[in-house]
């Protein structure tokens, strides 16, 4: 205020520009404010709720009323044993999913920039979408139509060949392919999308002028194409990585089943069992809170590790 | 209709099935306005008030019913609801996730249901200690007369605790549980005789699985199993050791508590290995693959619920319709060696579910007139099973279905057993009548197998034991422990022979310190008290 008495013509200008800027941009202002009002309802509103986490939450006198406990409940969830089993499988499902799913869009998305003939492009990229619109649930009964041991169309196949039934669904290692599998099934196809998009914008007189110096077709991947989106790659890779320890919770819940549950119980399931089946809500929102830490953990480690190794970084 | 209630319909409108019932509510909300929110608690006061009514949705609504607008929902409706000056609403619950929506209910007091209802006794202990429900004692008392006699006390006391009454118990029809099937023409082909005992049960599996008698080659499954109690407990209940005389501890997750559950595994563990029962039974928590593999002829033995599969255009009529030559009769096979090798099975309770009417509930006292009503005068039996002379006509005290009443008509009761909430199948007289009442609604065909199966159910049945206070344990390790005993029992079954042993010793040790142990505990000075 002092500043602005002391030069006011100055602090007048600043003003006009300023309702300059606005009336130019308002429009885009106005886009902004139903996102953040999302956010502020969908995702900071909700962290009122956190502090049940350090109460005796009682469904029936509310939030407010229930007694504090301290750290009593994080005592306990770390005293479980399927608390550790479920971190572990979420880190493990997670980790192989990285491995299998990450490079699965990038390879595809390579090899339909490469197609070179217009229809069958589309055709395919529809066919690729398609499985990513299928719900989860239709999905889990496709796989169990398939892959069933002994009413599954693929090992009544099998066994027509003469071959052993393979337990796809309830032995734990053949389990955890199916599951990798289904993943790259349902998300590759939808995951070119960014690559695809990130490839339009490459100058094709780099290919040009690669032809012209004699490059061979994986020559121009290797120098063109891929440098061309590794901004993009390293993106995804650092959202995937913030994301390790957050599973999404229909895949393992309806493609696993007890057999498997070994390796199918992760955190999402965990939460879900104690939470809303058992009604213990003040151990299922610990286990959220952890989870939710240990994600900003994560996130913030692969964007730094990010930037000091490649300089690019989302932060 | 309150602006409150309208806003709750709406939330739980998302299914679109419902689409029918929000135009209407919302019509009927815009007529009687939102003046009568502020209405106080009591119906005195001559002002129309709305009482919301928890009912189950199987999704199985025939056109053009919905599960909250049918015949009987509008029965209810004239006859209780506007003599009354009351708007009855129901508020669908899906049969599957019936705890976990109800937890996300009561958590919200304006869109809870003033009647709600679980099966769960932990559920219902944990809503009362933590001070959710009303206490009907007086209630009762006051307006329901005709409730408290239908209930009798003995009922009653299964929702008492610490002298308040804060369940009002729904009566169970008939206690008889699980029976097997078998397949007579496979036994007929092999020459072999109904097994009646576990070893000839084994012998005789074996038989199906060597000589193939159906002829199925792969798709042979000497013994049907799901991952679902009628499977399991009826071979585990063939040999534990009971507690106590003809009782045992009641929930499903005390079976591992029990002498002799290690030899039922043992058992489970042999078949799985030998290739005798359903291989994938472990992903068959529905029974969905059961069914079919039932229907289509493939299965030898199962057990079931009884009478599950004998209802019209129900599993055995198909089975009947696509093999024409198969013929399933009921047998008794498990005998248990750790209780003088008697039929061992379990039987249900007398009460049938926890209906209760929750703290903040502003229409209890409506609430209690609803369930009084429905206990009084022929309400139940209209409810359950239609009206007499179109639905049924009432043949030496047993109402029979009338079998050539027309669909619409049928179709009238298609919810009966999910509407009359006070009763778990039709309670007309005494546990004899009631089974032949409910023999008489299955088709005329299956009669005869539905007495022998409800003969064979009522062998050597073991009960619940009631404790007068709640077991704490149960409240707190219950659904862990439930989730385990499945764990248990598939690592069990699906273990080579030579590491049985070693998962089960893994399994159970998991068992006990999640909870087991504590459990065990409590039980066991609970019976110590009661002598």
């Amino acid at each position: 205020m002092t500043k602005a008495k002391a030069t006011p013509l100055k602090r007048y200008g600043e003003l006009n520009k300023r309702s300059a800027y606005l009336k130019r941009y308002w429009q885009l202002y106005a886009l902004l404010a139903l996102p953040i009002l999302y956010f502020v309802i969908f995702r900071y509103g909700p962290m009122y709720g956190v502090q049940i986490a350090f109460k005796d939450f009682n469904l029936f006198t509310g939030i407010n009323d229930s007694e504090w406990i301290g750290l009593e409940a994080f005592r306990e969830v770390f005293a479980m044993n399927d608390f550790y089993i479920t971190l572990r499988n979420t880190f493990m499902l997670n980790f192989l999913d990285l491995i299998v799913s990450f490079p699965a869009p990038i390879i595809l998305a390579i090899m339909l920039y490469e197609v070179r003939s217009g229809w069958f492009k589309r055709f395919s990229q529809t066919v690729l979408y398609i499985p990513h619109f299928i719900s989860w649930v239709i999905i889990g009964g496709i796989v169990y139509q398939l892959f069933g041991t002994q009413s599954g169309m693929i090992n009544g196949v099998l066994q027509g060949l003469g071959f052993e039934a393979v337990p796809f669904l309830t032995e734990k290692n053949s389990w955890l392919i199916t599951y990798l599998f289904t993943g790259v099934w349902q998300s590759a196809g939808w995951g070119t999308i960014l690559y695809l998009a990130a490839l339009t914008g490459v100058n094709k007189e780099l290919f040009e002028a690669a032809d012209v110096d004699g490059a061979s077709r994986l020559r121009k991947i290797w120098h063109i194409t891929l440098p061309s989106i590794k901004p993009t790659i390293v993106t995804l890779l650092i959202l995937n990585l913030g994301k390790m320890v957050s599973i999404g919770f229909d895949r393992p819940y309806i493609i696993g089943n007890t057999a498997v549950r070994e390796y199918s119980d992760v955190l999402s399931t965990f939460v879900y069992r104690i939470g809303l089946e058992a009604g213990q809500y003040t151990l299922a929102t610990v286990v959220g809170l952890f989870q939710a830490v240990v994600g900003l953990v994560f996130i913030l480690g692969s964007n730094y590790i990010s930037k000091k190794t490649t300089g690019d970084g989302i932060l | 209709m309150t602006g409150n209630t309208r806003r709750g319909v709406m939330k739980r409108a998302a299914g679109a099935a419902l689409a029918v019932l929000m135009g209407a509510s919302l019509l009927a909300g815009c007529g009687s306005g939102s003046k009568e929110e502020a209405a106080a608690n009591g119906s005195g006061d001559g002002k129309r008030v709305t009482l919301k009514v928890e009912v189950f949705d199987r999704g199985n609504s025939p056109s053009p019913h919905t599960i909250t607008n049918n015949w009987l929902t509008q029965y209810a409706q004239k006859e209780f609801g506007d003599p009354n000056n009351i708007d009855i609403q129901f508020v669908p619950v899906q049969r599957s996730e019936e705890t976990t929506k109800l937890n996300v209910l009561m958590a919200s007091a304006s869109d809870v249901p003033d009647i709600v209802f679980v099966y769960d006794s932990s559920v219902f202990y944990r809503y009362a200690q933590q001070g959710g429900l009303t206490d009907v004692g007086e209630l009762l008392n006051e307006h329901g007369q005709n409730l408290k006699k239908y209930l009798g006390d003995e009922t009653l006391k299964f929702g008492q605790l610490e002298g308040k009454q804060f369940a009002i118990p729904g009566k169970r029809a008939i206690t008889a549980r699980y029976n097997g099937y078998i397949r007579q023409d496979w036994l007929d082909k092999l020459g072999m005789k109904a097994p009646t005992t576990t070893d000839e049960l084994y012998e005789t599996l074996k038989a199906f699985k060597e000589k193939d008698p159906g002829g199925l080659g792969s798709k042979n499954i000497p013994m049907g199993m799901a991952l679902a109690p009628s499977g399991y407990e009826p071979l585990i209940y063939g040999f534990i050791k009971p507690v106590k005389g003809d009782l045992t501890y009641s929930q499903r997750y005390e079976l591992p508590l029990h002498e002799g559950f290690k030899d039922s595994m043992q058992f489970l563990n042999k078949l799985y290995n030998e290739g005798l029962i359903s291989k994938d039974f472990s992903l068959d928590e529905q029974e969905e693959q059961l069914g079919k593999d039932f229907q289509n002829g493939n299965v030898g033995f199962m057990t079931e619920d009884v009478g599950q599969i004998l209802y019209a255009d129900g599993a055995l009529d198909s089975l009947y319709k696509n093999m024409p030559d198969s013929k399933v009769a009921a047998v008794d096979a498990y005998t248990n060696p750790n209780a003088d090798n008697k039929h061992i099975k379990s039987r249900y309770g007398s009460n049938g579910m926890y209906i209760m009417i929750p703290k903040s509930s502003k229409r209890s006292v409506e609430a209690v007139k609803y369930l009084d009503w429905m206990a009084s005068d022929n309400n139940l039996l209209t409810m359950s099973t239609g009206v007499e002379g179109e639905n049924y006509d009432m043949v030496d005290g047993i109402p029979v279905i009338k079998e050539d009443a027309s669909q619409e008509i049928k179709d009238r009761v298609y919810n009966g057993g999910d509407m009359a909430i006070l009763a778990n199948g039709k309670v007309i007289g005494d546990q004899e009548t009631n089974e032949r009442a409910w023999t008489a609604g299955f088709p005329k065909q299956n009669q005869e197998l539905m007495e022998q199966s409800i003969e064979i159910a009522n062998t050597d049945t073991v009960g619940p034991i009631i404790f007068d206070r709640p077991i704490e344990a149960e409240a707190k390790y219950g659904t862990a422990l439930n989730d385990k005993l499945k764990v248990i029992i598939v690592q069990s079954a699906m273990a080579t022979p030579d590491q049985f042993e070693a998962v089960y010793e893994r399994e159970m040790n998991d068992f006990m310190k999640i909870g087991g142990s504590e459990l065990k505990k409590e039980l066991e000075e609970a019976l110590q008290e009661q002598g």
